[in-house]
C-alpha cells in the first residue's frame, strides 16, 4: 500500500478569550491511497479541526503550532503542505484535496445557481476552457450524482433543491475536479436516514470509479461499519486507537472505543437504558494530565493519571494507545 | 406564477410594463436574455408591487425620479442660461417677485416665474442649473466613496486580525471628527490644489465643465465644487467601511465561504464574489439614504460659502446669497430650501420603502398582505 497522506504530530491550538484550546495534541495517522479511512469521535473531539488542518483551513483564532502533512503527488514527490506557499496549496485545495462538508443547507452560497457553483470549481482550477463548458459539464456532473433533470437542475438557486439534492451538488463540486483525496466531513448527518445510505453509496461508487482516497469523518459508527477501510478513534484531540474496520469493530482495544461500540443502540433488542460513557468530554484548555479520557475510564489506573500513554501495536496494523496494554 | 395572484392598481400595470420594457430593450442588447431570466422579470414585479403598496415610498420614487430628470435636463429647459443678467438689459428687474414681467431696454419681454436674484438671473432657471450640481455632486460623491469604504470594510473584516485593526483604527480616527467640521475644513483647503490640477489639465477641466453644464468662463472657479465633492468622499467613507466590515464578519462565518475556500478561490474572488453580494440588500439602502444627506450636506457647505460661487448655480448658494435680502426677497429662500428638503426627503423616503422590501422577512409580510387582500376581494 502505498501513503497518500501522512499527518504527522499535529498540534492545532485555538487562541480565545478564556485561553488556549488545544484541539488537537499530536495526532499521527497515514492514509493509503485508494482506501476509505474513517476518523471517529465524539462532537468536538477534534476530527473536523483535524480534517480541516490538512490543507491549511484553520483560521484566526485558530492556528497549527506544530506537525507536519505530507502529501505524496501523483508523480511521486512528497510535499509538507503545511509549509506550501499560500498560492500553491490553493491550486491542491479542491483539485487534488476537496472536501465535502457536512450541512449541505449552508455549504451553498444561496446567490449562486448549482451549476455555477459546480462550474466555478472548474474554473478557478482551469480544467474547462471556459463558463460555457464548465456549465456544461456541470450537466454531466449532476447526472453523475444521480440528480434528475440535470439541465434543468442546474439552473436551479440552492433555495429550489431538497437536502438531498444539495448534498448531490455539493458531492458534484468536490468530485468536479477528479480529486485524488476526498474528504468528507459528515457528509450524512444533516440529512434523513434513507437519504444519508443513497449519499454513502454515491460516494462509494465515484470513489470506486475515481480511483479516490476517501477520508470519513463521522460519529456514526454504522456509517463507519458500512464503508471504511481502516479507522482511526479520536478523543479529546488526540488519537486512541487505529486499525482496520475488522480490528475496530470486532477486537476493540481501547476502552474509549469499547464504550463507543456498547453505545450504538441495536434495533432488535429492546432495553430499559441505552448504554452511554459515564463523564463529559474534558475542557482542552485545561486537559487532564496523563491519559486525557482516565476521569471517565472504567479501567483507570495510576499512572493513567500521570503519564501519557504511548502507542503500542496489539496486532499487525492495529495500535492503540492504553497503559492496559504496555507492559512496564 | 406570480402575477395573476395579485389584484392590480393601476400603479402595478404601470410598474409592470415599465419593467417589460426594460426587460425587453436588455433582449435587445443580449438575445436570448428574457427568456432565461423569466422569473428574474417576475421578481422585480414584484418588488415594484411591494413598493406600490407604500405610498411614502412612491412619493419618494416620483421625487426622485424628478430629482435626476431635473438633474440631468435641468440646464437644458431652463429659459434663461445662469449667466444671463437681466440687470443689464433691463434696469431694475433685480430681486423681481415670482411672476414679474420686465421689458428689457430692446423691447424684448422677460418673464420670471420664480422671480430673480440681485443680478437680475431667472430663479427658475438657476434652480433647474443647481439640479445639475447638487446631482452630479453626490453621484460623484457616491461612486467613489462608497466602493472606497467597501473595499476596506470586506478587507478589514475577511482578514481579521492586524488589519482589520489597523483599517478600523483609521476609520476611527475619521469618525472622530463631526463630518460637517471636518468637510468645512477639506473644503476651505483643497480648492488651491485642485485649480492647479485642473490648470494643468485641460481635458479634466473640459470633463467637469460638461458634467456640470458650465460655461467655459466658469473653468476659473470649477474647483470649488469639486473640493465640496473630495471632502464629502472623505467624511462619507467610513461609514460604509464600518457597516460592510460588520456584515463581512458575520458573513465570513457561513459555511460557504469556507467551502470556496476549500475549493481553492483566491480570497479576492471569495470577498467579491461570495461575500460582497450577499451583503449589498442594506448597503443599498444606506446609498438611497444617503444620497439625501449628502445633497443637504453639500447645500450646507455652499450656504457656508465654501462650495460653489456665483455664477455657478447652487441651491445652498442660491440660499445664502438671498439670505441678505431677506425678508423683502423671500423666494431667494423659501423657493430652494423647498427643493433641497423635497430633494433630501425623496431619497430618504425611497430608502425607508426599498429597506422592508429588501430585507426578505418585510418583504414576506407585504406580499402576504397583497395576498390577503385578493382573498378578501
Amino acid at each position: 500500500m502505498k501513503p497518500i497522506l501522512e499527518i504527522k504530530d499535529l498540534h492545532v491550538h485555538f487562541y480565545t478569550y478564556a485561553g488556549v484550546v488545544k484541539a488537537i495534541a499530536g495526532v499521527s495517522f497515514t492514509v493509503y491511497e485508494g482506501e476509505t479511512f474513517a476518523l471517529v469521535g465524539e462532537t468536538g473531539c477534534g476530527k473536523s479541526v483535524t480534517s480541516r488542518a490538512i490543507t491549511r483551513l484553520i483560521e484566526s483564532p485558530g492556528r497549527i503550532v506544530k506537525g507536519s502533512v505530507i502529501y505524496h503527488t501523483k508523480d511521486g514527490r512528497k510535499i509538507d503542505l503545511l509549509k506550501l506557499p499560500e498560492a500553491e496549496l490553493r491550486a491542491i485545495r479542491g483539485k487534488e484535496i476537496a472536501y465535502i462538508f457536512q450541512d449541505p443547507t449552508a455549504a451553498l452560497d444561496p446567490l449562486y445557481t448549482s451549476g455555477y457553483q459546480v462550474a466555478e470549481a472548474m474554473v478557478v482550477h482551469r480544467t474547462v476552457r471556459s463558463w460555457k463548458d464548465g456549465i456544461k459539464r456541470a450537466i454531466e456532473i449532476l447526472r453523475s450524482v444521480l440528480i434528475p433533470d440535470p439541465e434543468k437542475r442546474v439552473k436551479a438557486y440552492p433555495h429550489e433543491l431538497s437536502g438531498g439534492m444539495k448534498q448531490r451538488v455539493v458531492i458534484g463540486t468536490s468530485l468536479s475536479n477528479r480529486p485524488r483525496v476526498l474528504i468528507a466531513d459528515e457528509p450524512t448527518t444533516a440529512l434523513d436516514v434513507t437519504i444519508q445510505a443513497q449519499i454513502l453509496k454515491l460516494i462509494e461508487s465515484l470513489k470506486r470509479r475515481h480511483n479516490a482516497t476517501v477520508m470519513l469523518i463521522t460519529h456514526n459508527m454504522g456509517v463507519v461499519a458500512e464503508i471504511a477501510d481502516r479507522v482511526a478513534v479520536m478523543y479529546a484531540g488526540k488519537i486512541v486507537e487505529i486499525g482496520n474496520v475488522f480490528q475496530i469493530f470486532k477486537n476493540p482495544q481501547h476502552p474509549y472505543t469499547k464504550g463507543l461500540l456498547k453505545a450504538v443502540p441495536n434495533p432488535l433488542i429492546k432495553v430499559e437504558k441505552l448504554e452511554s460513557i459515564p463523564g463529559t468530554v474534558p475542557n482542552l484548555i485545561n486537559p487532564p494530565p496523563g491519559c486525557r479520557f482516565h476521569p471517565r475510564c472504567p479501567f483507570v489506573m495510576d499512572v493513567c493519571r500521570v503519564e501519557e500513554p504511548p502507542m503500542v501495536e496489539v496486532e499487525p496494523g492495529h495500535q492503540v494507545a492504553c497503559w492496559l496494554y504496555t507492559k512496564r | 406564477m406570480s402575477g395573476e395572484e395579485y389584484q392590480k392598481s393601476v400603479l402595478d400595470r404601470v410598474s409592470d410594463l415599465f419593467i417589460e420594457l426594460l426587460a425587453k430593450l436588455i433582449d435587445r442588447v443580449r438575445p436570448g436574455w428574457y427568456e432565461r431570466n423569466r422569473s428574474k422579470v417576475s421578481e422585480w414585479k414584484l418588488m415594484a408591487y411591494a413598493l406600490n403598496r407604500s405610498p411614502p415610498g412612491v412619493i419618494g420614487l416620483i421625487l426622485v425620479l424628478a430629482f435626476i430628470f431635473v438633474g440631468i435636463f435641468g440646464p437644458i429647459i431652463a429659459p434663461f442660461s445662469y449667466r444671463y443678467f437681466a440687470i443689464y438689459d433691463a434696469p431694475g428687474s433685480d430681486l423681481a417677485q415670482p411672476g414679474t414681467v420686465v421689458v428689457t431696454k430692446d423691447n424684448r419681454t422677460l418673464y420670471f416665474p420664480l422671480g430673480t436674484d440681485h443680478f437680475g438671473r431667472d430663479l427658475l432657471s438657476l434652480l433647474l442649473q443647481g439640479a445639475r450640481t447638487s446631482l452630479v455632486i453626490s453621484i460623484i460623491t457616491i461612486a467613489l466613496g462608497v466602493p472606497f469604504g467597501i473595499i476596506l470594510g470586506l478587507v478589514a473584516g475577511y482578514y481579521g486580525g492586524k488589519v482589520d485593526e489597523l483599517i478600523m483604527r483609521i476609520t476611527d480616527i475619521f469618525l472622530a471628527f463631526p463630518a460637517l467640521i471636518l468637510a468645512i475644513a477639506f473644503a476651505a483647503v483643497l480648492p488651491e490644489r485642485i485649480h492647479e490640477v485642473l490648470q494643468s489639465n485641460a481635458w479634466l477641466r473640459d470633463f467637469f465643465l460638461w458634467l456640470f453644464a458650465l460655461d467655459q468662463k466658469d473653468a476659473g472657479i470649477l474647483s470649488r465644487p469639486l473640493a465640496v465633492i473630495l471632502a464629502l468622499i472623505i467624511v462619507w467613507w467610513p461609514g460604509y467601511a464600518r457597516i460592510v466590515r460588520g456584515s463581512t464578519l458575520s458573513a465570513r462565518e457561513n459555511l460557504y465561504v469556507e467551502a470556496a475556500r476549500a475549493v481553492g478561490l483566491s480570497n479576492r474572488t471569495i470577498m467579491f464574489k461570495h461575500i460582497l453580494p450577499n451583503i449589498i440588500g442594506p448597503v443599498l439602502v444606506y446609498i438611497t439614504l444617503d444620497f439625501g444627506g449628502i445633497v443637504l450636506m453639500e447645500a450646507g457647505l455652499s450656504f457656508l460659502g465654501l462650495g460653489a460661487v456665483p455664477p455657478i448655480a447652487d441651491w445652498g448658494r442660491i440660499v445664502y446669497d438671498g439670505s441678505q435680502y431677506f425678508p423683502r426677497a423671500w423666494w431667494l429662500i423659501f423657493i430652494p430650501g423647498l427643493v433641497v428638503i423635497l430633494s433630501a426627503l425623496g431619497w430618504n423616503l425611497l430608502g425607508d420603502a426599498l429597506r422592508d422590501i429588501l430585507d426578505p422577512k418585510t418583504r414576506r409580510s407585504i406580499e402576504f398582505k397583497l395576498k390577503k387582500r385578493r382573498r378578501e376581494e
